[in-house]
């Protein structure tokens, strides 16, 4: 699924936030990005959601090569992940229905299909009594849920996640984990950058770990995977 | 997670196209709605547009009247034959029907000395000092009305009619119109060039309320963008809200020339009791209507499409 040769990551200030990073995530895996702040778990995660573009080396997602990809096509790739941000990034000025269902709309479904996705979204995240409310109104562990569903909505092969216990209690944050073992248990790969080293030990699944942009440890490495052939 | 199960995921082509003009409905109503949301911008922004349309579709107006009217003097072209003093009544008459039975002549009309006096006794207020004059100064006056026909025919035959021995004085008074259509196709010129910057300045208008349209939804357009829109699905409700702009402010313009125009049509009847004529006031007929709306409506989408260009394009994740 993501595929890393050597990347390199520098910002036009000169700060170099990945150093010759390699790394192999398979199709349906799971696992924790995990490093101190500043250590390119964001940059990382830029990198696949298409925000960044790396300085050299090479990054793939899906065999599709990230680094000279057209503007025309960068929307089309982006379908195919779900990310979820730790300020969640809901639009307020609409109900929680309107934003999760705002993936599907964007790629041109059928109102009875995107209301009947986006319901089943929301009660994947425990939220269908609150479809109506606007955001604002709900709490951080609510409006976090409501980003997941949204990232999950349109079923992608991928999801990202930066920090999204960030802001959370430790019973909210292992709730919010589990949804996204669940999600991977049903086949789709995620990729989660969280400090929260007490909940990764307990959810058991890969990591990798960066240190001032370099690969200090990924229980990745061994594992053999095979992509399967590209989108589009 | 193979390429395959993510194609059978996505809706058939069918779907995708009433789903993308759905979404043109849904932008389209989802602009409209903003403006309604924010009514005070909207209605300024709408405001200013319609004042600034207004004027050029004013002086239109007022040119559309000028050339009515003017019209009715091309068709109207007189000759007028004065004759010399020492002919009779009597003369003149054979006279008048000799010259109704010639060639490009429309219609013949007599007016005597003793008439002519009377006339310029009773309109030219003169009437006392006219009443000194031991003779009457005026001539026996035949006013010949042409055909219908290009200025060469009326010359040639204002020509024919001077030539004539009876007549002293034959008139065609057609220098003062050349002047008038002088005048109007300077004032046609200047509405044009009126219109152009006043469209330009509806251009300017409409792109800046858009762009500050951009920037108040500037996350929007971020997370949209992350989550996979398209260029053109974000473009399309900031193109539709210009649009709206445009074709309110079409409307506001088209009521502020027809109020002006009802404010002065009543002391302009007055002046048409004045003057004995049935001159009508033209307003916008159907077709200007819908050309001023349409118009005005492709300014509104020239102007938030400009803005977009400039600005959406900057706006990308970080």
């Amino acid at each position: 699924m993501i595929e890393f040769h050597n990347v390199t990551k520098r910002y036009e200030s000169g700060y170099q936030a990945l150093s010759n990073v390699s790394l192999k995530l398979g199709d349906g895996q799971m696992a924790f990005l995990t490093g101190h702040s500043g250590a390119g778990k964001s940059t990382l995660l830029k990198i696949i959601a298409l925000i960044e573009k790396p300085t050299r080396g090479q990054a793939l997602l899906n065999r599709i090569n990230l680094n000279n990809l057209a503007r025309h096509r960068i929307p089309y790739i982006r379908r195919n992940i779900g990310i979820i941000f730790q300020d969640h990034q809901l639009l307020f000025d609409r109900p929680v229905f309107d934003n999760v269902a705002l993936p599907l709309q964007i790629q041109g479904y059928r109102p009875q299909e995107i209301a009947k996705r986006t319901r089943a979204a929301l009660d994947k995240v425990g939220l269908l009594g609150k479809e109506k409310s606007l955001p604002i109104t709900l709490s951080g562990g609510e409006q976090q849920r409501v980003g997941i569903a949204r990232a999950v909505v349109h079923k992608p092969m991928l999801l990202l996640a930066d920090e999204p216990t960030g802001n959370l209690d430790p019973v909210l944050s292992r709730e919010i984990m589990e949804i996204f073992v669940d999600f991977n248990q049903v086949g789709v790969t995620v990729l989660v950058a969280s400090h929260d080293l007490g909940l990764i030990e307990e959810l058991d699944k890969p990591r990798i770990t960066l240190n001032n942009g370099q690969l200090i440890l990924n229980d990745l490495a061994d594992t053999d995977q095979e992509a399967t052939s590209g989108w589009k | 997670m193979a390429g395959s199960n993510v194609r059978r995921d996505r809706p058939a082509t069918s779907n995708r196209i009433s789903a993308y003009l759905l979404h043109h409905l849904k932008s389209l109503l989802f602009s409209l709605d903003k403006i309604y949301q924010a009514p005070t911008t909207t209605i300024m922004t709408v405001a200013v547009i319609g004042i600034t349309l207004s004027l050029p579709g004013g002086f239109y107006l007022f040119l559309k009247n000028i050339d009515a009217i003017s019209g009715d003097f091309r068709s109207s072209s007189q000759i007028s034959l004065y004759l010399d003093l020492n002919i009779s009544e009597k003369q003149a008459r054979t006279l008048e029907k000799q010259i109704a039975t010639t060639a490009n002549v429309a219609s013949t009309r007599f007016i005597s000395r003793e008439a002519s006096l009377e006339e310029f006794r009773q309109n030219s207020g003169f009437g006392k000092s006219i009443d000194t004059l031991s003779s009457n100064p005026l001539p026996h006056t035949i006013i010949v009305e042409p055909v219908e026909a290009d200025t060469f025919t009326v010359r040639n035959l204002l020509n024919s009619l001077q030539a004539m021995p009876e007549v002293e004085i034959a008139k065609l008074d057609t220098e003062w119109l050349e002047r008038l259509y002088t005048i109007i196709e300077i004032a046609k010129r200047s509405v044009i060039i009126i219109t152009i910057l006043f469209a330009f300045a509806v251009l300017l208008i409409i792109g800046n309320t858009i762009r500050l349209d951009i920037q108040n939804r500037y996350q929007e357009i971020i997370v949209t963008k992350l989550i996979g829109a398209t260029d053109a699905f974000i473009r399309r409700p900031f193109l539709y809200g210009g649009v709206w702009y445009g074709l309110l402010g079409g409307i506001i313009s088209w009521l502020i020339v027809e109020i002006g125009y009802l404010a002065i049509s009543g002391p302009l009847e007055r002046l048409n009791l004045l003057y004995q004529s049935d001159m009508n006031l033209i307003t916008f007929s159907f077709h200007d209507f819908i050309i001023l709306i349409t118009s005005s409506t492709l300014l509104g989408l020239a102007g938030s499409w400009i803005a977009v260009a400039r600005h959406l394009n900057q706006i990308e994740p970080t």
